[in-house]
């Protein structure tokens, strides 16, 4: 391949509108492959991506698939998932950004995470139909998402105002992986219902960590509904 | 049926027992019906009798029955603590320590992890949680009336969970002090925040008025 691609290559995302003025696809191959395994994963499922499916859908040769994963099948459905999760993140916290302050953002951050993995095609069909080959990716980057939520949770803790002897990055740590825990799960919270998630975000979550308690949720019941 | 209450005859238990061995050593893609009876002492027909889904149903027995094992230990040690903060620091630290010793639920999780969907995944989690929430609730009432009790239940299982997805120095919950400042720091206040002292079922708080909640 040229010697502009390659460039391209180690730019990675940000590279990725640059090239378009060339008049060359305005993704980053690499990428581009990441998103034809994302689509290919939507059509045929985990268990039948193929590498020659995904090259075919990216628009590019069998060889340059295996060029940039070596591994092949393996190592694209497991970047393939990592990437996906890396762009939900992303389209999370664009929900959120505009939301200043700390409990608001975690209340959000649950209820529109919960609505965004609802509408997400991809997600939804691997989720109800083979959740056992989503996993092992999906552990395999679960400490990355876990460090990649703290990592934007902790300038908003370090702007508030903590109970004295709290470490805004153990705090931080501490509230992603919460949020992790109820996107996956609501257990005994109705998570559709704003009330419950403001009880679960300022009475439960927060209740340690914010020294001058939230307006406390609506109602005096603090408890999840069940 | 509640996997705290796992109803197995003793031949079941004989297989049961058999099997986690080879487990630990093999995992279970590649341990047969006919190991399990080789190690067990029992003919094949024997253990299809006892288990007439084959594997399947034997493997999903023992997950049950290592599951509700596990919770009986925490049930314990919640059991043992004399107030809410010491029984969910207390109830953490012996889920981790009883899985760091299971060597047949540390193989799954280290070699096997599709296999393990049934524990961490999505709708299973919440099945997961449920259990739980069913098992330890009923430790913690003396505590917390019965809806926070069923929460604290449920609560402590997402922290076991996260540290095991994602292990970190700051959630190791294999060493106790870790299960007591995550307890102290950002559990115990929460509930705290409810009632100062454990719950008088005769002076029963004004916020806790709504009559208590089957946990099932």
């Amino acid at each position: 391949m040229s010697e502009r691609s390659e460039r391209t290559r180690q730019h990675g995302l940000s590279g990725g509108g640059a090239c378009g003025a060339a008049g060359d696809d305005p993704l980053d191959v690499r990428t581009r492959i990441l998103v034809a395994a994302v689509d290919q994963a939507g059509s045929s499922g985990l268990a039948r991506l193929r590498v020659d499916d995904v090259a075919r859908r990216a628009g590019v040769a069998r060889a340059t698939v295996y060029r940039h994963f070596p591994g092949g099948r393996e190592q694209v459905t497991a970047e393939a998932v990592t990437f996906e999760v890396a762009r939900f993140l992303i389209a999370l916290v664009a929900l959120i950004d505009d939301i200043a302050d700390l409990a608001g953002r975690l209340e959000q951050g649950i209820s529109r995470g919960r609505v965004l993995m609802a509408e997400h095609a991809v997600i939804q069909r691997v989720v109800d139909t083979e959740p056992e080959r989503l996993l092992p990716h999906l552990s395999q980057s679960a400490p990355l998402v876990q460090a990649a939520v703290r990592d934007h949770l902790r300038p908003h803790l370090e702007a508030a105002d903590l109970v004295p002897g709290t470490d805004p990055e153990e705090a931080a740590d501490w509230l992603g992986r919460n949020v992790l825990s109820f996107l996956m799960a609501s257990g005994g919270w109705d998570l559709d219902d704003p009330d419950a998630v403001r009880r679960l975000v300022r009475d439960n979550l927060l209740a340690g960590i914010l020294a001058a308690p939230v307006a406390p949720a609506a109602g005096c019941d603090r408890r999840p509904s069940q | 049926m509640a996997p705290s209450a796992v109803v197995t005859t003793s031949s079941q238990e004989r297989a049961l027992d058999a099997a986690v061995e080879l487990v630990a050593r093999w995992g279970v893609t590649k341990t047969t019906l006919g190991d399990v009876a080789r190690a067990a002492a029992m003919s094949r027909a024997t253990l299809y009798r006892c288990f007439p889904g084959g594997k399947d149903e034997l493997f999903d027995l023992l997950a049950q029955r290592e599951v509700a094992r596990l919770l009986g230990a925490v049930a314990d040690a919640v059991d043992a603590a004399g107030d809410l903060p010491t029984a969910l620091a207390a109830g953490l630290h012996a889920a981790a320590r009883a899985f760091d010793g299971h060597a047949a639920l540390r193989f799954v999780l280290d070699h096997e992890p599709d296999l393990a969907t049934a524990v961490l995944g999505f709708a299973e989690m919440d099945r997961l949680l449920r259990v739980v929430r069913r098992a330890l609730a009923p430790h913690l009432v003396r505590f917390l009336d019965a809806p926070d009790a069923g929460w604290a239940a449920e609560w402590l299982a997402r922290v076991f969970l996260s540290a095991l997805v994602s292990p970190t120095p700051a959630f190791h919950l294999a060493d106790p002090e870790v299960c007591h400042r995550l307890v102290r720091r950002y559990l115990a206040p929460a509930f705290a925040a409810r009632s100062t002292a454990p719950v008088d079922r005769g002076t029963v708080p004004s916020h806790a008025a709504s009559p208590p909640v089957p946990i099932h």
